[in-house]
């Protein structure tokens, strides 16, 4: 699989104030890629830096195999667009000739792409009015309209949705899902509204405190929140060749513990190993949401 | 580079901004013209009409600060300087870019007041007066630090962040460089002797004493260097066609431009964006 962006113990330092502490990400192509962590933990300074706002202090990072020091990395960006926390918008310009101006900035010779471009984020029917007077959602889909104006393979939205009502969430999500799918451009998200990242995202990397402490893919998490049952065994192998038989999916986490997936009566459930002389020492029930996922992993404890 | 350009005209031609200044050097031009004519008619005064070309030297700087200060820091209040480089813009292109459409953008301010003030003024108050020569190359002088004041303007819009801060930052500084060629220029004029009354017998007498505040060689010189360095100090004098050191306003236009453009550079390369 292609790898976008990887970074390499990225680093970056305001003085005294650590906000990036070797943070390693690694997204593939056609991924949509949600950067998970609290206000504060890095998820903007990691995005400044790869969009060339700021220098690492230390580290490194490579777009499309080029590395981050070297003078290829300006035709790396090239393929990127973005929008980092507000969009780049002319204010007392129209959506149309904010699009036109981006053309000309990315080099396109004709303006032709212009209409579908403004359709595709639903500002055909804006006419004459400029950007300062749109709502929020609007300006977010003018931004990303700007962002794509390059035909770029690979997306950065930073907080794409903050601020924004139910109506222009769903409209942005939307938006996103079918980039990813139809034009199959690599997306890199990053939001603290872990709700909304968990519908449409397909990787995962959580950051705290400036250090991604996990990545993780959609069907890994969901597995990992699915409602199961934490089984502590004094002997693992007879409940495997059990669960093995009867096609209950489960996981070995170590020799004295076994996670097993699915919603089971637990009175029935004990039953049935008791009849087949399998007793566990403990039987957990556990059923997690991502928002206690993600404060379970940053508050220390080992999920994995 | 050409890219930055091309965007930059566009969004040149679609401001506000622009169209304003442009309103501002015809309306100018056409209020000079006005008032030297009702001069004229009232009083029979003789216009010199390259002394009307001159005049617009003297508030250009203030025009420019505000300009460039607006134009300019709209790409930091916007976020849109954010997008210049996400996209694969060089930092050394984006300011530079923004300096040209400055510079440019400035030039024509000043020279569509002098087409204006030529084509209305020559037929009203007659030909120019001086060596056209003389005339160019003053011109050639006022345009030269025109450039000057736009190397200062875009060097504080492009390293401060904030669009406020860097209108405020450059209109005091248009007021301080004034104040500063005002005080240089009063210095060098000053009499080398005053008139001073004393009482002898009931009678005033009248005498020529040496002026205390007449400056010394070194002093003159200081004086004199600080006038010509300053962009407004070099106004001044152009448009008051009091020009010792005429050959040396250039190149100390063309220093300013190449320390601030040289620093501009190296500082808005380091510059850590939001």
């Amino acid at each position: 699989m292609e790898i976008v962006l990887e970074t390499n113990n990225l680093e970056k330092r305001y003085k005294d104030f650590r906000a990036l502490n070797h943070a390693n990400i690694h997204i593939e192509k056609g991924a949509i890629y949600g950067l998970i962590g609290k206000n504060g933990a890095g998820k903007t300074t990691l995005i400044r830096i790869i969009c060339g706002l700021q220098e690492p202090t230390s580290g490194s990072y490579i777009i499309y195999g080029k590395r981050n020091n070297s003078t290829d990395i300006i035709n790396a960006r090239k393929r990127m667009g973005a929008i980092i926390e507000t969009p780049s918008i002319y204010g007392e310009m129209t959506a149309r000739d904010n699009i036109i101006l981006q053309y000309k900035l990315v080099g396109m010779p004709e303006y032709d792409g212009v209409n579908e471009l403004l359709k595709l984020v639903g500002l055909e029917n804006t006419g004459k009015k400029k950007a300062k007077d749109f709502s929020l959602g609007m300006k977010q889909r003018l931004g990303i309209a700007i962002a794509l104006a390059n035909n770029p393979d690979f997306l950065i939205l930073d907080e794409p949705i903050n601020g924004l009502d139910p109506q222009g969430i769903i409209e942005i999500r939307e938006l996103i899902l079918k980039l990813n799918k139809e034009k199959r451009i690599t997306i890199l998200i990053s939001s603290h509204y872990l709700d909304e990242l968990s519908k449409i995202a397909t990787h995962y990397g959580f950051l705290d405190s400036g250090s991604i402490i996990q990545e993780i893919t959609s069907e890994e998490l969901m597995k990992k929140m699915e409602h199961k049952l934490i089984l502590k065994v004094s002997d693992e192998k007879e409940f495997v060749k059990y669960f093995e038989k009867n096609k209950i999916s489960y996981e070995v986490v170590d020799s004295k513990t076994i996670n097993v997936y699915g919603k089971y009566n637990l009175s029935k459930f004990i039953n049935e190993l008791s009849k087949k002389n399998l007793i566990a020492d403990e039987i957990h029930e556990q059923q997690e949401s991502l928002e206690n996922y993600y404060m379970n992993l940053i508050g220390g404890g080992n999920n994995d | 580079m050409i890219k930055l350009l091309r965007a930059g005209f566009t969004r040149l031609r679609k401001n506000k901004l622009f169209w304003l200044l442009t309103v501002f050097s015809i309306g100018l031009s056409l209020f000079m013209i006005y008032t030297q004519y009702s001069d004229m008619k009232k009083y029979e005064e003789v216009i010199e009409v390259e002394q009307l070309m001159l005049n617009y030297s003297m508030m250009v700087g203030i025009v420019i600060a505000i300009f460039t200060s607006l134009f300019l820091g709209v790409e930091y209040s916007d976020g849109t300087i954010r997008n210049k480089i996400c996209i694969g813009h060089k930092r050394v292109n984006i300011y530079l870019s923004n300096l040209i459409i400055v510079t440019l953008t400035s030039l024509f301010s000043y020279i569509l007041f002098l087409i204006i003030v030529a084509s209305i003024g020559i037929p009203l108050f007659g030909t120019i007066t001086i060596a056209q020569s003389k005339l160019l190359m003053l011109l050639g002088c006022i345009f030269v630090t025109v450039i000057a004041y736009s190397s200062i303007f875009t060097f504080l819009a492009m390293i401060i962040s904030n669009k406020t801060i860097t209108a405020i930052v450059s209109i005091m500084l248009t007021f301080a460089l004034l104040m500063n060629a005002m005080i240089c220029f009063s210095k060098l004029e000053a009499p080398k002797t005053i008139q001073e009354a004393t009482i002898v017998d009931g009678e005033t007498k009248i005498e020529e004493v040496p002026n205390p505040k007449y400056p010394s060689e070194k002093q003159k010189k200081l004086y004199r260097t600080m006038l010509d360095i300053n962009p407004a100090g070099q106004m001044l004098q152009l448009a008051g066609r009091v020009v010792p050191n005429l050959s040396i306003l250039p190149l100390y236009s063309l220093g300013i431009i190449v320390v601030f453009t040289g620093t501009g550079l190296v500082l808005f390369k380091k510059k850590e964006l939001k």
